[in-house]
């Protein structure tokens, strides 16, 4: 494990040292600062890199997305910046402290809301927030006040004693999400926050991230749910394998795949002789095939339909269903890695060209 | 059905062999049990410390006195070490001086001279169970070689105690460690296992505060438990406590073996991250402490080796200031000793516990 060294002796040897330290802002627009990160899992004779070697920025009181297939890593980098695992190489600031100097002090300025549940089921709602608001040394005078508004928030002011264990996986996912700032952290730690949840109650946690947010809470946020991210994300990092991909504002990242509209065409069985007349019109940028349906990425699309539903025709190919889109964040991510996004399996779907991107 | 259970079998058989530790406890369980037990329970004693002295006038040793004196010292059961450890005294008040800290366990005042009208006076720690009953039967054993015929006066100097009183007092600390193990450090474990450490390791809260915490919590509950045995031991025993102060002394000595055991079980918790293996080891170490710390039998009787962990072994301490309280009347100067004892123990396994402490999830 090659981590940065503590000792004062091997200062001149460590290229990471020469780096400025944390507590030198560069200006004052960043607020966490990753600088090739990279993290191992070694287990027996086998390794694992789930982190590999991402620099990247978040600035000051933005939403950062993190969007990725299970497995990409995210949650990694989240523990790897919450304190929770120490990086294999690289190093990251948290405001003005090094992860792996400084991990006590950035625990107080952080609030996490893990992907997977860590409230105790055991205890009462009102307990839950007691537990942590203590923990994490919100003021004794204020605390029950504060509390109450954040159960106000949640609507679950009548469940306030009851066990956790009687509220529904919604309920218990919004408890566990204004706990993360019960004490106005300054960087919320939101993984995967809408799991599992139905769309009113993702809607409603939505609503909240957004409205923190507007109390300068910087927010970073996991999540393979693209509408989540297009909703509430200013800029968007895409990971996958543990790389940083991509990592821009949304309507750039759009402009990574080529321009137009997506026309998709479904059929029962396809007639291979469609697709070289198709490339032929020069309005077209390209034509894919995937899981029985033509996808066309084209611009000015409804213009250009009826010529395809012509072309169509002419082979006597049946279409089963027609439909016409501007391109998603999905869009862009199957671009750049070839994969759907919320695919657990990580098998590689084809994308709309035909074959990986360059 | 048959593939139904071969599926359950496997998948369980499965699971028992991917956790090599347990295999290897639940081997070390039973043969544990013959090594400990065997050598606690059924060892012979030796070596009993028993002061001699001869009644004045007249101020030089009878031929009695002396050769009583050798030949109790010489007694030895088969293939063992001898019996007695004697040690001569010259002055009667200082035997009993001794007998009384404990120093010894039995005091022979021998009279001047052979007859039927001078009894020999025989003061036993009668709060040791079996050993009062091996000392008299030694004295008269020796006598009888010696063709004296003089009576025998036992004097139990802490009264009759029977072998429920003797045995109550250990089953004071069993309480508390049989509740430290369903109590102490078993919430970090089940944090642990269901994943929501997680939740509180983001949080500024330290090491110290979370094994402190624990202690205390599983303290108070080893505290009740250790006491609740406290009272039922005097209801059903007939144990009494002389005076308010030995009360309060009671509850002072269990409440410091409470915080020393539950220090010792978090120092294990803060370490496991299943509970198996946290109660396969808790059991073998309640095994261990419980077996030597002299609850059930004399700790003179066990071998040397076993010995040996009594002096890091906080049950025994335990046991030993509870037992000079409760059965002996003895006050801070006689269990002072065993007190510091548990505190420094304790120390260190607070130390111990915050140390393996991971705060992170690696």
């Amino acid at each position: 494990m090659s981590q940065p060294a503590t000792q004062g002796e091997e200062v001149n040897q460590d290229p990471e040292k020469s780096l400025p330290s944390c507590s030198v802002l560069p200006d004052n627009t960043s607020i966490i600062r990753i600088d090739h990160l990279t993290k191992i899992f070694y287990e027996k004779n086998r390794s694992v890199t789930a982190v590999d070697d991402i620099t990247l920025e978040v600035r000051r009181g933005e939403i950062f997305g993190l969007l990725g297939p299970n497995g990409a890593g995210k949650s990694t980098l989240i523990r790897v910046l919450t304190t929770l695992l120490r990086p294999t190489s690289g190093t990251a600031c948290v405001d003005t402290y090094d992860i792996i100097r400084d991990p006590e002090k950035i625990r107080s300025i952080i609030g996490v809301c893990p992907q997977n549940s860590t409230l105790d089921v055991e205890l009462t709602a009102y307990d839950n927030l007691e537990f942590y608001g203590k923990l994490v040394n919100v003021d004794d005078r204020t605390l029950d006040k504060r509390i109450w508004e954040l159960l106000e928030m949640t609507e679950l002011t009548d469940r306030a004693h009851m066990k956790v264990q009687t509220l529904s996986g919604g309920m218990r996912r919004k408890l566990e999400i204004v706990r993360a700032f019960i004490h106005h952290p300054l960087i919320l730690f939101l993984d995967e926050p809408t799991i599992g949840l139905d769309p009113e109650a993702r809607h409603e946690v939505w609503q909240q991230i957004a409205k923190l947010n507007e109390e300068k809470t910087t927010i970073i946020l996991t999540t393979h749910y693209m509408d989540e991210a297009e909703k509430l994300c200013n800029r968007i990092a895409f990971v996958d394998k543990g790389r940083l991909i991509a990592l821009d504002v949304l309507e750039n990242l759009k402009q990574l795949i080529p321009a137009g509209d997506l026309i998709e065409i479904g059929f029962d069985t396809f007639d291979e002789r469609l697709l070289p007349v198709l490339r032929q019109n020069t309005l077209i940028n390209s034509v894919g095939v995937k899981e029985q349906k033509l996808i066309i990425s084209a611009k000015n699309g409804s213009k250009l339909l009826p010529e395809i539903v012509a072309v169509f025709e002419k082979f006597s190919t049946p279409m089963s269903s027609i439909s016409i889109r501007s391109p998603s964040l999905e869009d862009v991510f199957i671009h750049l890695t070839g994969k759907k996004l919320d695919d657990g399996t990580n098998h590689e779907a084809k994308p709309a060209r035909g074959g990986r991107p360059l | 059905m048959i593939r139904g259970a071969v599926a359950i079998f496997k998948r369980d058989f499965k699971k028992f062999l991917s956790n090599p530790f347990v295999v290897i406890m639940t081997l070390m369980m039973p043969i544990m049990y013959l090594v400990i037990f065997g050598n606690a329970m059924g060892g012979t004693i030796s070596h009993i410390p028993v002061g001699v002295v001869q009644e004045v006038p007249p101020y030089e040793d009878t031929p009695l006195f002396s050769q009583a004196a050798v030949a109790l010292n010489h007694i030895s059961q088969k293939d063992n070490p001898k019996l007695l450890d004697i040690t001569v005294y010259t002055d009667e008040t200082a035997a009993k001086q001794d007998l009384a800290k404990g120093l010894i366990s039995a005091v022979v005042v021998f009279p001047s001279e052979i007859s039927n009208d001078h009894a020999v006076r025989l003061y036993v720690d009668s709060s040791n169970s079996i050993i009062p009953s091996l000392v008299e039967s030694a004295v008269r054993g020796v006598l009888a070689a010696l063709g004296a015929h003089n009576p025998v006066a036992v004097n139990k100097i802490y009264g009759d105690i029977q072998y429920i009183q003797f045995f109550g007092v250990g089953v004071i600390m069993m309480a508390i460690f049989t509740s430290t193990m369903f109590g102490g450090g078993i919430a970090l474990i089940k944090d642990r296992e269901a994943g929501i450490h997680e939740g509180y390791l983001v949080t500024p809260v330290q090491r110290t505060s979370i094994i402190a915490g624990i202690i205390s919590s599983g303290t108070v509950r080893a505290f009740i438990a250790g006491f609740t045995i406290f009272i039922i031991d005097i209801v059903i025993t007939g144990i009494t406590i002389q005076s308010f102060e030995d009360f309060l002394l009671v509850i002072v000595v269990i409440l410091i073996a409470c915080v020393g055991v539950t220090s010792l079980v978090v120092s294990f918790a803060s370490r496991f991250s299943a509970q198996q293996e946290y109660a396969s080891v808790v059991a073998f170490l309640n095994l261990v402490l419980f077996m030597t710390s002299g609850a059930f039998y004399p700790v003179i009787g066990m071998p040397e080796w076993l010995r040996w962990i009594t002096v890091i072994n906080p049950e025994y301490y335990g046991v030993d200031a509870l037992r000079s309280i409760i059965l002996r009347g003895q006050g801070l100067d006689v269990i002072g000793m065993d007190l510091v004892a548990l505190l420094i123990f304790s120390g260190a396994m607070f130390i111990l516990g915050i140390a393996t402490y991971r705060r992170t999830l690696e």
